[in-house]
């Protein structure tokens, strides 16, 4: 092989580097929508129920400070989000103690319960019944201290069958009609996709909560799900946006929050995010999301080191294949892509770049790339950037 | 290159071999036979970075206390059934620190390892770094039975302390509500910098406040969180073994003492009297 003018080693790690752009395979979902306002107004409306919220609320299931919760709601957070069984009860009673003191009108407040699942299946048996749900709403109510909780959410589902079990649906809309809750949700924290098309085929419920994060394999179908919810009507919040429910996220150490965050809410189909927090500084710190949804360069670097660990790996679904109109190996090349830039190996990446036989003319005439993936990457950056691995002269690489 | 390339495998396989996920070389708890019931399949074993697929968003405060890992199976008997969940924690006080999370204190007691509650078809227990978790399922009336019986032959297979953490003792028990006591493990007061606390609740003439000791690893870590403290708080005073009496911004007046590797302190407590008679109580403390 010729070595192409002007080209070595360190040139072209460094070229192939800038070319990523920062995070340039993320930026489809990274970039702001072109009628975007120029000043950005920090609250959306949670779809069909008209509520309108910051686009950042309270998570209270980690923390059991009532001072930071009391904080949260005098700094402008309005939205929290508790559930029965977070510490077996406690955080719902921690609530109604400090609520008790506020006009109904100054907060807005989600909870959530479920009933035994098989957790093989996901299903439930005959013991999940209208009256058990309806005994979990009422002992919420009575945990809050409140007369209604704006939106009642039944808990983790991750099947069609459990979101559509027909007696927690009896439970909850009875429960609406009675005035006990305003909106009915469903929670979910895997399978999201299927569990947002049934929340929508249900006709019932009025709000998704869904994990949603940049580290998702899948988030490419979480967001044409959660597109679809909008489109029907649903509210929608999003949650673990730091990871969540994604197999190596624990691991993956520190990520700026607000980065994770300001991803989510790239979707304008997401109506708030609820996050964690634990200290006065991160609430104090998540709130500037509000006036700006920007990411920073240093953001943009965070979420590029990230998704290098949770995301850089084609998975082998193999939804990309046969989308290519010039027939390119799509998972092959991103598997070289991985050996590059995850495991930093020049020799493996450009070893099976050349035993791919590629065409010279990568792209070919096409203007838009036709392959979608399911994690969202900008495939024709990807591609265009490692297939250049020919023009290095392997006698340098070894 | 080749070289380089060797190195960094080497280095990366190291770095993975030496991680804290992969040192945890403690075998899965075995769980223990009990007459008449059979464990439906084998048991389930959850690590760190699972945990999320059984108990979903729960998972983030166990991980804030060090979870290591679950054990969890079912017991069946009949139409009857009982699941029982071992956690594990890295440290007693992890361990006591979820525990007091979830502890419910309206609850009835138990002598059952360092301590332990039964409440409506739930018996939990604590006992050296593990939390069990037991919830029976149309255990009927024997149900407190029942579920004890399983807690004993657990517990007898459990190792660790039977005791709840020793500097819970050093609390007054005047006015102190029963078991309130609670291990904070990070993110103390709502502050990233004061690493963990134990608080427990009082009530004394209708008034409801709480007491706490942070305990650092050595003086130094001690002195360091005060005065990162006392800096967050905007509180001007040379940093020095001694009491403080200030003004936080998000709980109010407070008072404080630091002696050795330990800061006391209240929480809630509007009424100066009893703030110095609390000082002066850690000051014998701390003396012991």
């Amino acid at each position: 092989m010729e070595k192409t003018a002007g080209i070595g080693r360190r040139d072209f790690l460094k070229s192939t580097a800038t070319s990523l752009g920062g995070i340039a395979y993320l930026s489809a979902s990274l970039t702001r929508p072109p009628d975007a306002p120029d000043k950005f107004e920090g609250t959306r409306v949670l779809g069909r129920t008209g509520i309108r919220l910051p686009i950042v609320s309270m998570g209270v299931m980690n923390t059991d400070n009532p001072q930071l919760v009391r904080a949260a709601l005098d700094a402008g957070y309005v939205f929290l989000d508790t559930a029965q069984g977070y510490q077996r009860g406690t955080n719902e009673a921690m609530l109604g103690e400090i609520l008790k003191d506020r006009p109904r009108d100054s907060f807005v407040i989600a909870t959530k319960a479920s009933l035994p699942k098989d957790q093989a299946t996901g299903g439930y048996g005959p013991d999940a019944t209208e009256e058990a749900y309806t005994k979990k709403i009422d002992t919420s109510l009575k945990s809050l201290r409140l007369d209604y909780v704006d939106v009642y959410h039944h808990h983790g589902t991750w099947t069609r069958e459990a979101t559509l079990h027909e007696p927690i649906l009896s439970a909850l809309q009875k429960a609406k009609k009675a005035g006990k809750i305003r909106a009915i949700g469903v929670s979910t924290h895997r399978n999201e996709p299927t569990v947002i098309d049934a929340a929508v085929e249900s006709k019932v419920y009025d709000v998704v909560l869904t994990a949603y994060t940049f580290r998702q394999q899948h988030a490419a179908g979480v967001q044409k799900a959660i597109a679809g919810a909008t489109g029907a009507g649903l509210g929608v919040v999003g949650m673990k946006s730091m990871g969540g429910n994604v197999r190596g996220a624990y691991a993956s150490g520190q990520i700026d929050a607000r980065a994770c965050i300001k991803w989510v809410l790239q979707d304008p189909n997401v109506h708030t995010v609820i996050c964690g927090f634990t200290t006065f500084d991160q609430m104090t710190l998540d709130m500037t999301i509000l006036k700006d949804l920007t990411l920073s360069a240093a953001e943009r670097e965070q979420l590029r080191r990230a998704s290098m660990e949770a995301g850089l790996y084609c998975q082998g679904c193999g939804g990309c294949v046969g989308q290519c109109a010039q027939g390119l190996p799509i998972p092959d090349l991103m598997r070289a892509h991985m050996y590059l830039y995850g495991y930093r190996n020049l020799v493996a990446a450009q070893d099976l770049v050349l035993s791919l036989a590629l065409p010279r003319d990568i792209c070919g005439e096409c203007v838009a790339c036709p392959v979608a993936c399911a994690n969202r990457w900008n495939l024709r950056d990807r591609v265009r950037d490692i297939v250049r691995l020919r023009d290095v002269p392997t006698s340098f690489v070894a | 290159m080749k070289t380089s390339v060797w190195l960094g495998l080497a280095l990366l396989g190291l770095a993975l071999w030496i991680s804290p996920s992969s040192a945890a070389s403690a075998q899965p708890f075995a769980f223990p036979s009990v007459d008449g019931w059979t464990p439906a399949g084998q048991p389930q074993v959850f690590a760190p970075d699972t945990l999320y697929d059984y108990i979903n968003g729960g998972s983030d405060l166990y991980l804030k206390y060090d979870f290591e890992e679950l054990a969890v199976v079912e017991y069946r008997k009949g139409a009857m059934s009982v699941s029982a969940e071992v956690y594990r924690h890295r440290t007693p006080d992890h361990a006591f620190g979820i525990y007091s999370q979830e502890r419910v204190p309206s609850a009835e007691f138990l002598a059952i390892g360092a301590q332990g509650y039964y409440e409506n078809a739930v018996c939990n227990f604590i006992q050296g770094g593990y939390y069990v978790k037991l919830s029976g399922e149309n255990t009927g009336t024997d149900d407190r039975a029942t579920l004890l019986e399983f807690a004993r032959r657990i517990s007898a297979k459990l190792s660790g302390p039977s005791a709840l953490p020793e500097i819970l003792a050093a609390f007054p028990a005047e006015g102190k509500k029963a078991n309130t006591e609670k291990f904070i493990a990070k993110d103390f007061l709502g502050y990233g910098f004061l690493h963990s606390g134990f608080t427990a609740d009082f009530d004394r003439s209708g008034r409801t406040y709480q007491l706490f000791v942070i305990a650092g690893n050595d003086s130094d870590d001690a002195r360091a969180m005060l005065q990162q403290y006392l800096k967050q708080i905007k509180h001007e005073a040379p940093v020095a073994e001694g009491v403080y009496q200030v003004a936080d911004p998000y709980h109010g007046a407070m008072a404080l003492l630091w002696k050795g590797r330990h800061i006391w302190g209240t929480i809630g407590l509007s009424d100066a009297e009893l703030r110095a008679a609390y000082l002066k109580y850690f000051e014998g403390v701390a003396a012991r």
